[in-house]
Order: C-alpha cells, then structure tokens, then sequence
C-alpha cells in the first residue's frame, strides 16, 4: 500500500458560492459542498475536517462560533418524509462540538448554544441557549452570558493562531 | 446473555454443588461423574445464574476448580474517592459515611464531577482583548460542572472561600438561605427559653431526622417508664412494640426461657414525636405553589428519576437538587469460598491497577471460539473493527459447519475430550456433530524453541477440511476442529405429538430464545503438571508428580440465530 493520503473516489462536487467575512478562519482541509450560498461571519473558526453542506438549503453560520472537527452542518435529514425544505443557521457563539451532526431542512440552533460532541439536531429544530448533551437531553445555559461569550472567545483566540487560514481556496 | 452470536460461556461447577457439601467440590472427578448423567440446557431458567464467559472467571489453583462472582468472597481493601483518589480509613467511615469529606461534588444534574472556579463578579468590557490581566479579585466561588455547563450559582449557591466547601455548604440551603442546624437552634433555644417552634417550611429532613434523633435517644437512655418486664396482656397498645415481640417470640420458641427479661432495658413503648421540637413534621399539603410552578416552567424543570434517586432529600424540581459529595468506592479482595484461599487482591495504593495476586480463568482453562467455517457475512471494515460480522440467520435443515478453535494457556501438553448431545436440549432440538471430539493441545512455547524443533507430527494429522475423526488445523498451542449443526424446522406444526417419555408436547407459540442456537458441550481436559520447582513443601510436590490433572466444565457455544419464516 502507498503511504500517500488516499484520494476519495467520489467526485467532488459542486463549488458552494461562499460569502466569508475577512475575520473567518477556515483551514483548507474544511470541506464545503453544495449549491446554496454558505455565509460565515466575522471572528468565526472552522476546524480542519468540518464539513458545511449546502445542497439542501444555504447554511449561515453567525459570529464568533466555532465549527470542530469532523462536525458536519447540512446533513441530509434522516427521516426524509417529515423533513421540510431549507438549510441551516447558527447564531453568534454557537459551538459545534467534534463530531456533532446538524441536519438541514429550516434547522436554527440560536445564540450561544452547545452542540456537544457527537450530538445529533434534527432537521427543522430550534434551539437557543441551550446546551445539547451528548446523550441527546438538553438543557438551558443559565451561566452568565458574558463569561460564557469570553470562554468561547478564548478558545477562539487560542486555536486560530494554530489553524492556517485558506480562505481563498473557497471562493 | 446479551452479547450476539457467537459467543463461549462456560458454566462455573459452583451451580451444580450441594449447598451442604462444602468440601466436596475439590474433588473434580465427583463433579464430572454427576454432570455426565445428564446435559446441562443453556435454556433453562437457572442456566443464567452460571454462565459467564471466560473473562469474567476466576481460577483456584488449591481446589484446581473455577470460581465465578458467585462463589467467591469479598472482602474490601480499600475505601478511596474516585474523584480526588484519596484513600478513606474504614474508622473515619463510621463517623463520616460513605461519601468523600473533601471537596469532591457531583453535579446534580448529569452527575458528573463539578470543579471549584470563580464567579467572574464583572465580566470584562473589552471582550477582544480577552488577554489583559487585571488584578484577581478573589470574588465569591461557585461549582462548576464541566459536562453540562451547570453552575451551583444557578441554584444561589456561592461560596466565600475555595476551601472547606463541605462545611460550607452545610450551612446553605439552596437559593443561599442561611440554612439551621440542629446545633444553631439548641443555642438559640437557650438563649430565649420562649420561643415558638420553628415553621414546618423551615424543617428540613436533616433538621427533622436530628431532633427524631434525640428525643429517641433520650428516650433509650432515660428511666424505663414503669412498665415491668412481664407481658400486660391486657394492654393492647403493647403487641406493637418490639419488644413485647422478641418476648413473645422467646415464649414460643421450644425451651424458650419465658418472658423474665430484663427489667432495667429500654422501656416497652416509646411516646411518639408529638411537635416540632421533638422532629414532628406536617405534611404540607398545599402544592398549589408547584403545580403553579409545574405550569410555568414545564417538563424541564422537572427532576428525572435518576437525579432524584441520586439525591438525599426528596426534589420535584431541578432547583431543588444539591449537589453531592463523590460516594466512595472500593477494592475488594477475593477468596475462594470453599479453600478460603485468595484468588484475587488489588494492590492497596489507590492509584495502582495493578493486582497483586490474579489467577484468572483464562491462564488455566483453554479459550473457545466459535466462527463459520464459510461465512457468508462480509468482512468488517478496518475502520469498525471491533465489531463482529453480523451472520444471516441460519436456514432450518441444512447443515452448516462451524471452526472450533482451542488455545492453551498452559505450559504443558493438554488432553481435550470433548461431547456434546446429538440432539440439543429442547423443544426444537438441533442435530449436532463434533468431527474430531478427542485431541491434544501442545504447549504454549517459544515461538524460537517451536522453529527449532522441526518435527512435524502434527502437522499430519491436520487436514485443512472437514473430516471425521480429524483436527482441522493444528497450530502452536491451538487446535481448531469443525462442528456440523442442522437447525431445526421452528414451527410447532412440525413437533412431533409425543415426547421420548410419552408426555404431550408443548404445543405454545414460538419462545424468544428458541430462535438462538445454543449448543451446551461438555469439556473435560487432562494435563500433567510438571514438578513445582519453587514450591517448598515436600507434600505438595509428592501430589504433583506423576499425576494427572483433569478440569471437566460444562460450557455454552452460541452458534446463531435460526430463521423462522
């Protein structure tokens, strides 16, 4: 076997119209995909291996959130006939912990809110303020708004000085 | 039994002995003699309790036998936190109970462990520049959960000091009300002899519980209260006191020694708890406050049943939960129950793993396992790994052929027998056909030592297909036979009217675990133990030498689940 990376058979797909504030950080090992527009605001960090899919609906992704690894935003909703037409948006400060799913179809995750690690959001949900444990229970954030948007703003400032930014090979 | 096919369980010996004969069990060969009479059903209702797997089994080395969960003692080593891994003396115990005194919470909420932290009192206005230190105010501190983002200041509760929560926490009731303890209002009583008793809101169950504690107390230590020793039967209140039971019970009992008990005991009836002082507490029977509560905040302000199970007091609502200090855990040592010989002790440091003594059954015993001679599942990917290929069900009548594989964990050569009925125990009774029953085991070895040998004896009775009367494969110390099993028709149309015996058959619709094929095999294994070098007495060398050792287990081959349609 060759050491090399193994190249994915699938093809790649479209290229998403991106519209990225000059503040994001997104590595280029974040994978975008689709035909809806994909937006992400200012001061925002993608992770290396976070994948945004588009073809459902157009993803926007708000201010000073973090996206992780190997998260994946606008999934083809499990249960096709229940789900309705649209794509994601995530508010300002949201995090998307490692491996967490969000499904598309009208889906809003609101301000300030934790999709902990391998957590599933259904198509159509909406959320806000809410922390989402990994063992699929919620429950309501009712720590300080502000401490909590200085941790999330913490860790921004720390693990964008790590990840390269590749901007420019989305658009 | 909630692992899938395949699977080996081995049935422990310990289930098949009387509960009297104790000293009976190290005797292997009286075992198998009973055991041989009749097969053991994996269905059957008790076959639960004894069946473990391998991993799970322990080994006694003085009786040569199998230990299970069952039929060993414990006995615990150490008592220690889980969360600050600080070991408790069993004396502290008794004073302080069986949670950690020190500063380790549990969230109440998810449970997991909460960390001291500060409560940021003014958040920075500048939240780009996060980095600039300012001079640490030591504000009030709160627990933090780091799973579920619960902070104890959702519930009021902030401390003056990192340290010393326990204490402090005593002192506080939820929403940061000053919380009175027993101790407080003994003095304030003393103080002002004329005041009320407090509310019955302001009660707590720790509050209750010490003035019940009390007055009881007092009430055990005081004077007997003029009632005699003697039975007053015509006072009917007195058959409710237990003492007049153990009296009674006494009487009754053949060569009881009559009712002259002590005089000078504890009296017969104790006066109940009559007000507040005493620990009386009404019940409140007014919720319109919760159900008003229940109406605004909804189901998740309600406690789950495992928050409240986890809690001391009763909560309806999540602001009611405390947070808890860590129970405590243990290492436990364990002996063989019939030698009283330790079989398995943890060394006493609480940050080692490590044991000091473990004879587990997989030293001792060979190891089973079972796979489709052809599978038909397809391979599992590298990436999911340690999952199993999942087999379609097997089709009824047709015959399928299964690898057996042996390995030996020991350093000498190992005589396997091996039987298993022709017909499984059952309704539906497969047909099953061990080719090769009869084989031995080579040692474990050098893998340089098996090179250097070069004979190839084994390798010619190996023959790579299914063949009566032939081993399979043949390795360094494993043997892999094939095992043919025909899966019966699962429908009741297709039992025959009459048992063996004559009785009618069950004729009910098709059971849950009929659907698995479970084939009991019986294994009995022979070696011989090489003389013990290290071991200093004679006697036990003597006993060694020259002499077989055998183990016979009954154990349990999950083959597969049947089709039925």
């Amino acid at each position: 076997m060759s050491t090399a990376k193994r190249q994915s058979t699938v093809p790649a797909g479209p290229k998403p119209p991106v519209n990225f504030s000059s503040t994001v950080t997104i590595p280029k090992d974040a994978v975008l995909q689709g035909t809806h527009s994909i937006t992400i605001q200012s001061e925002t960090l993608i992770h290396p291996r976070a994948r945004l899919d588009s073809n459902l609906g157009s993803i926007l992704i708000g201010r000073r959130s973090i996206v992780q690894e190997r998260a994946q935003i606008g999934v083809e909703p499990q249960n096709i006939d229940t789900a309705i037409r649209g794509g994601v948006s995530l508010g300002d400060y949201v995090v998307v912990e490692v491996n967490a799913v969000i499904e598309a179809g009208g889906t809003e995750i609101g301000d300030g809110s934790v999709v902990q690690v391998g957590s599933r959001i259904g198509s159509g949900a909406k959320i806000g303020e809410t922390v989402v444990l990994s063992n699929g229970q919620q429950r309501a954030d009712k720590r300080l708004a502000d401490a909590r948007k200085l941790g999330t703003l913490k860790q921004i400032n720390v693990v964008r000085k790590m990840i390269r930014n590749d901007q420019d090979k989305f658009k | 039994m909630s692992s899938s096919p395949p699977y080996t369980y081995i049935q422990c010996p310990c289930s098949n002995e009387e509960p009297a004969e104790g000293s009976d069990a190290s005797s292997p060969e009286g075992d198998s003699f009973h055991d041989a009479e009749r097969t053991f059903d994996p269905r059957a209702p008790r076959s639960n309790y004894s069946l473990y797997l391998l991993e799970y089994l322990l080994y006694c080395e003085e009786c040569q036998q199998i230990r299970c969960p069952r039929c060993v003692d414990e006995e615990i080593v150490t008592y220690y936190c889980p969360n600050c891994l600080f070991e408790v003396a069993s004396s502290n115990l008794r004073s302080d109970g069986n949670r950690c005194t020190r500063n380790c919470y549990q969230c109440p909420i998810c449970s997991g462990p909460v960390q001291v932290g500060e409560v940021q009192a003014e958040p920075e206005t500048n939240l780009l520049s996060a980095d600039n230190a300012t001079a640490a105010p030591h504000g009030p501190y709160a627990l933090f959960c780091q799973y579920c983002s619960w902070v104890s200041s959702e519930i009021g509760l902030e401390f003056e000091r990192a340290s010393g929560i326990p204490s402090q926490l005593a002192k506080m009731k939820n929403g940061g009300i000053p919380k009175i303890t027993a101790k407080e209002l003994k003095e304030r009583r003393k103080e002002e002899p004329d005041m009320p008793p407090l509310e019955d809101e302001l009660v707590d169950a720790e509050l209750q519980y010490s003035a019940l504690k009390t007055f009881y107390q007092s009430q055990i230590n005081g004077p007997s209260n003029g009632l005699p020793g003697g039975l007053s039967l015509g006072d009917g209140h007195n058959f409710s006191s237990p003492a007049a039971l153990t009296r009674m019970m006494s009487m009754w009992q053949p060569g009881g020694r009559g009712a002259q008990g002590k005089t000078a005991g504890p009296p017969d009836m104790f006066p109940e708890a009559t007000d507040t002082d005493k620990g009386l507490k009404l019940a409140q029977l007014d919720e319109s406050a919760k159900v008003q509560k229940l109406l605004d905040g909804g189901w998740d302000e309600t406690v789950s049943k495992d928050q409240l199970l986890s809690q001391l007091e009763h909560a309806h609502f999540q602001d009611e939960l405390r947070p808890l200090q860590c129970v405590l855990r243990t290492k436990r040592s364990r002996r063989c129950a019939v030698c009283r010989h330790i079989i398995s002790k943890p060394e006493n440091k609480v940050g080692s793993t490590r044991f000091k003594i473990k004879l587990v059954a997989k030293s001792y015993i060979p190891s089973i396992t079972i796979r489709p001679l052809e599978p038909l599942a397809p391979p599992v990917p590298v990436g999911m790994r340690p999952q199993q290929p999942q087999e379609p069900p097997l089709k009824p009548l047709q015959p399928y052929q299964y690898i057996l594989t042996f390995k030996n964990p020991l350093f000498e050569k190992l005589k396997v027998s091996l039987a298993t009925p022709n017909n499984t125990p059952g309704r539906f009774s497969s047909k099953v056909a061990l080719l090769c029953p009869q084989f031995d085991i080579d040692p474990v070895k050098d893998m340089w030592e098996d090179a250097l040998d070069g004979d190839d004896r084994s390798r010619t009775e190996e023959t790579g297909q299914a063949e009566a009367g032939k081993i399979y494969k043949r390795g360094r110390n494993w043997v892999s036979i094939i095992l043919e099993v025909i899966p019966p028709l699962l429908t009741v149309d297709s039992l025959r009217p009459h048992t063996a015996s004559g009785e009618p058959t069950d004729r009910s619709p098709l059971r849950e675990d009929e659907k698995i094929l479970e084939i009991p095999m019986f294994v009995r294994m022979e070696w011989e133990p090489e003389a013990q070098h290290d071991v200093g007495d004679s006697v036990g060398k003597d006993r060694n030498e020259g002499q077989k050792r055998e183990l016979a287990y009954w154990c349990v081959l999950g083959v597969g689940q049947i089709s039925h349609e």
